[in-house]
């Protein structure tokens, strides 16, 4: 009986299935296929040749090496200062949007604050290298006014970290506040009224009132973020150059490094490999983290 | 909010210094997301600006005209449109289909479906499997190897989802009654009861696929078949590290196809505003 629903079900819904093929296939093209490739991790493989088993020799060489480590740390500061930053800022800004009255000028703050967002890290990284131009960059003229010498602030291992904050902040803060205005729009009106009967001035009843309301959300796009910090690629991998490789290099540009360059396609495999982990380790624990929290998981 | 009143009086006097301060400092942050734009708009049409100046002395579109005038320039500019263009369709097709599919609660394999995307957003194979998959399938130099992964992501199915949860199911049920295969429904209820979440989906979807750089570098080595973005970069790295000895009329060019680059965008922008917004806050404040 149990058997024949079954049967009857698949009927029933055919075209849901045929309807699902073509996604189908895509994940098993693009997601499920290079997932089989792992095993590439226990392997010599180079263009070059076939792949010889090694066992665990990559993850060996990896281990041992010091430019890995380098790149794990770096990651790891890189990423987790600019979460930090990015949320900070994002709250911060949603937080002073909220408190404009005027409709058009509320419309025209978020409207402009949103535009770098759609902007592309190549896009980004070209107007930033010339507005940064030692020679003929905007900033460093204002600089010269000051009666400052030029600086190279992407060529200097001092500067790029900053630089590099700054250039995200100036991407992503407003899109970042967009969520946060939505959790404030939301916030019961009761709780403010009940907070101004007892007394509660203008800034407590922010840290008392309205912060306390969208912890949730802060909590649902800290752990979202949370999950993504191995993975920051881009940004890192367009305002980098060899002159900053030390303190600028991560994870996803060492295994690009190693695996496209380089041509070291286990070592490199097993790279990412390592990082997949981590990042899969890192979303449990934040989600066991919100279940205790508050709760619930996200997943 | 309730509303108060804008005064210098005793007791709303501090208030009403806060506010003007506020107003003053988002001008402030409009104008440092905006200022380094307008620059690279000012040095594209003006050969003589340099350094901090801001205001126009000279009109000169030359740069613009060697942008359409060299093929090498032009034709990767086609090819980002002409990507864009059908990367969007095939990758709306998906995702909402994919979205419509995992609705179906009682689906037979419903659960399964579900977890294989979801799955897909906790780990993936990494940059060389994928690599080496895409080149063992033959799919080099192939468009479909740069649409498809930015076209159909698991964020966007579950997105989609959620729009379409909010269409009530009685419509559904009364179409299936009226004799309409899954289809139909689809077709002709579904997606024209969600032309919001088609805007907010679509436009992710093009944006990525119009910025995307690396998956052009990996999967397209052929020069001849390259976008906008792998031209630009081209372009702005052709003199090393942050322009050392760089003639003004380079100047002029590299600035010139940063602003082609994101005029597109800033075209449709003020109309598909409204919609984005929503995108991003379906599903994600919970009460």
């Amino acid at each position: 009986m149990a058997k024949k629903t079954f049967v009857n079900g698949i009927k029933k819904y055919k075209w849901f299935y045929l309807m699902f093929l073509p996604v189908f296939i895509a994940f098993l093209i693009f997601n499920y296929i290079p997932m089989v490739g792992i095993v590439l991790s226990f392997f010599e493989y180079t263009p070059f040749g076939r792949p010889v088993f090694i066992g665990f020799e990559n993850f060996r060489t990896l281990f041992s090496g010091h430019s890995f480590w380098t790149a794990f740390w770096n990651t790891l500061c890189i990423s987790l200062v600019n979460l930090g930053l990015g949320l900070f800022c994002a709250v911060g800004l949603a937080l002073l949007i909220d408190e404009i009255h005027s409709p058009f000028y509320r419309k025209l703050i978020q409207t402009i604050n949103y535009i770098p967002h759609f902007l592309s890290w190549v896009v980004i990284a070209s107007v930033f290298t010339m507005i940064l131009s030692p020679k003929n960059g905007i900033v460093n003229g204002m600089l010269q006014l000051l009666g400052i010498k030029p600086i190279y602030f992407l060529a200097d291992e001092k500067w790029w970290r900053t630089v590099f904050y700054c250039i995200n902040r100036w991407k992503e803060t407003g899109w970042g506040t967009i969520i946060f205005v939505a959790a404030i729009a939301g916030v019961d009106q009761n709780l403010y009224e009940a907070a101004v009967i007892d007394g509660v001035n203008r800034i407590q009843r922010v840290f008392f009132v309205t912060i306390p309301a969208i912890a949730n959300t802060i909590l649902v796009v800290f752990i979202l973020d949370l999950a993504k910090v191995l993975n920051i690629f881009d940004p890192v991998w367009v305002l980098q150059n060899p002159l900053v490789q030390r303190v600028s290099d991560v994870i996803s540009t060492y295994v690009y490094r190693i695996g496209i360059d380089n041509a070291d396609y286990g070592l490199s495999t097993a790279a990412g490999l390592f990082k997949s982990v981590i990042s899969v380790v890192l979303v449990t624990v934040a989600n066991q983290a919100s279940k205790k929290i508050k709760g619930e998981g996200l997943l | 909010m309730m509303q108060e009143r804008f005064s210098f009086k005793k007791g709303n006097r501090a208030r009403s210094v806060f506010r003007i301060c506020n107003g003053f400092f988002l001008a402030i942050t409009m104008i440092c997301v905006i200022l380094p734009l307008i620059k690279i708009c000012v040095d594209s049409i003006d050969p003589t600006s340099y350094g901090i100046r801001l205001i126009l002395h000279k009109i000169d579109f030359s740069a613009y005209e060697s942008i359409a005038r060299n093929s090498f320039m032009y034709k990767p500019f086609l090819v980002s449109v002409f990507t864009t263009i059908t990367g969007t369709a095939i990758g709306l097709l998906l995702t909402t289909m994919a979205g419509y599919v995992i609705i179906q609660q009682d689906m037979p394999g419903h659960k399964a479906i579900v977890s294989m995307i979801f799955f897909t957003m906790l780990f993936n194979g990494g940059l060389i499997p994928t690599y080496l998959t895409v080149k063992f399938l033959g799919l080099m130099n192939n468009y479909l190897a740069v649409i498809i992964p930015v076209g159909l992501s698991a964020y966007n199915i579950i997105l989609m989802k959620s729009f379409f949860e909010t269409i009530p199911p009685t419509l559904f049920e009364a179409a299936e009654i009226d004799g309409c295969s899954p289809f139909s429904v689809f077709w002709k209820i579904v997606l024209p009861l969600s032309k919001p979440a088609l805007a907010s989906v679509g436009l992710f979807i093009a944006v990525s696929i119009w910025n995307n750089y690396m998956n052009f570098i990996l999967y397209i080595p052929n020069p001849d078949m390259t976008n906008f973005q792998v031209k630009v970069r081209e372009l702005i790295l052709s003199d090393g590290v942050s322009g050392t000895a760089i003639t003004v009329g380079q100047d002029m060019l590299k600035s010139a196809v940063i602003i082609v680059v994101i005029f597109p965008f800033l075209l449709i922008y003020p109309f598909l505003q409204r919609y984005f917004v929503k995108g991003v806050t379906v599903g994600a404040v919970k009460e």
